[in-house]
């Protein structure tokens, strides 16, 4: 064959296109991302109210037990309760919306995305909120008179925790844009 | 751009030149797993690459370039994660068309697939009419070097097609 019967063969292919894409296989891989966006999300959750349960009652009993008058830390302990409570709502929240997605591959897609974006918005607000609860650890510290190394540490911990923070959120950024992508798929599909 | 403008590009890029990204992801990939894969890859990269678009080339280079790049990356990352074949039992995203294929279309892409990922590359842009320019554009080598590489590109394919005639195969 002359090189230009070879092209003849592969434009012929423009006009018959090489693979159809399988809505069930689309289906399923969505049931998949959905799943495990609601694990993601109700891990993350759950974590989330724990800790600030565990923390926030930590530092009021500590306090409590001290007689302290520092008020940074009651302040710290009360910011930290009601960052739990927040989290309860808008699970008891999320929870109570997951109804109002019908049962077709688009619903489900859109149940995904909506999920994705609750945890991209939650993840968002829980990174700024590192910065009020550091700041009033430090200021806790500072008016109970702690070396000033240990405020380094501290914050040295908050810096971290943002940093990784700030990773993560990259992270549910990015799922919820694949689910995005994968629903102007499915459009272009059907 | 707002997020709505990008999703009516992106689905137009997709139903009008999904058939140049098949052609890629058939050319770069193996088993119909890889083949899900960089499909996918590709799709996620043709969307983030909307914003991007300036309208400089035309939206077919610049597809092929995101494809291309994104295939050529994914080669040398992702195809060793494939070689299971318990995968191969699962359902896939692409099916192969129903219509029957040239058998001479198959043998060429079997050719295509065995050249290096550049050589690959280049044989796809030479197959679809692109210049030496736009092709040292899109793959980011000089007009000279395309020029020798795709001589002896066509030189090997004519000799190959050549005994495939001759063997019948």
């Amino acid at each position: 064959m002359e090189f230009e019967e070879l092209r003849k063969i592969w434009d012929a292919q423009n006009d018959q296109p090489l693979y159809a894409i399988n809505e069930k296989a689309m289906y399923n891989l969505i049931l998949s991302k959905k799943k495990q966006a609601h694990r993601i999300t109700n891990i993350s959750e759950l974590l989330i109210i724990i800790v600030y349960i565990i923390a926030g009652s930590f530092v009021l009993g500590m306090n409590l037990y001290d007689q302290s008058s520092n008020i940074s830390m009651y302040v710290l302990s009360a910011w930290m309760l009601g960052s739990a409570l927040f989290m309860l709502v808008n699970r008891i929240r999320r929870i109570k919306g997951s109804n109002q997605f019908d049962r077709s591959m688009s619903g489900d897609l859109d149940h995904a995305i909506s999920v994705a974006t609750y945890q991209v918005r939650i993840s968002q607000i829980m990174l700024w909120n590192i910065l009020p609860i550091g700041a009033l650890t430090i200021l806790g510290l500072w008016e109970g008179g702690k070396p000033i190394w240990i405020a380094m540490v501290v914050l040295l911990f908050f810096a971290l925790s943002y940093y990784a923070g700030g990773w993560e959120h990259n992270i549910y950024k990015r799922k919820k844009r694949e689910l995005e992508v994968l629903k102007s798929k499915l459009n272009n599909a059907g | 751009m707002t997020e709505k403008e990008q999703q009516q590009i992106f689905e137009d890029w997709l139903s009008q030149h999904k058939g140049l990204i098949f052609k890629i992801v058939r050319a770069y990939t193996f088993t119909v797993m890889e083949q899900d894969d960089l499909f996918q890859e590709i799709i996620i990269q043709v969307w983030h690459s909307v914003p991007k678009f300036r309208g400089e080339a035309s939206v077919i280079t610049w597809l092929y370039r995101i494809s291309l790049n994104t295939a050529i990356k994914w080669t040398k990352k992702e195809r060793k994660h494939y070689q299971s074949e318990i995968l191969e039992s699962v359902e896939h995203i692409l099916q192969e068309s129903r219509i029957q294929t040239d058998e001479r279309l198959i043998w060429l892409y079997e050719e295509i697939y065995k050249l290096d990922k550049i050589d690959r590359s280049l044989t796809l842009l030479l197959l679809d009419g692109f210049s030496y320019k736009e092709m040292a554009s899109i793959i980011g080598i000089t007009e000279s070097n395309v020029g020798v590489k795709i001589n002896r590109i066509k030189k090997q394919l004519i000799t190959k097609s050549k005994k495939h005639d001759h063997y019948g195969i």
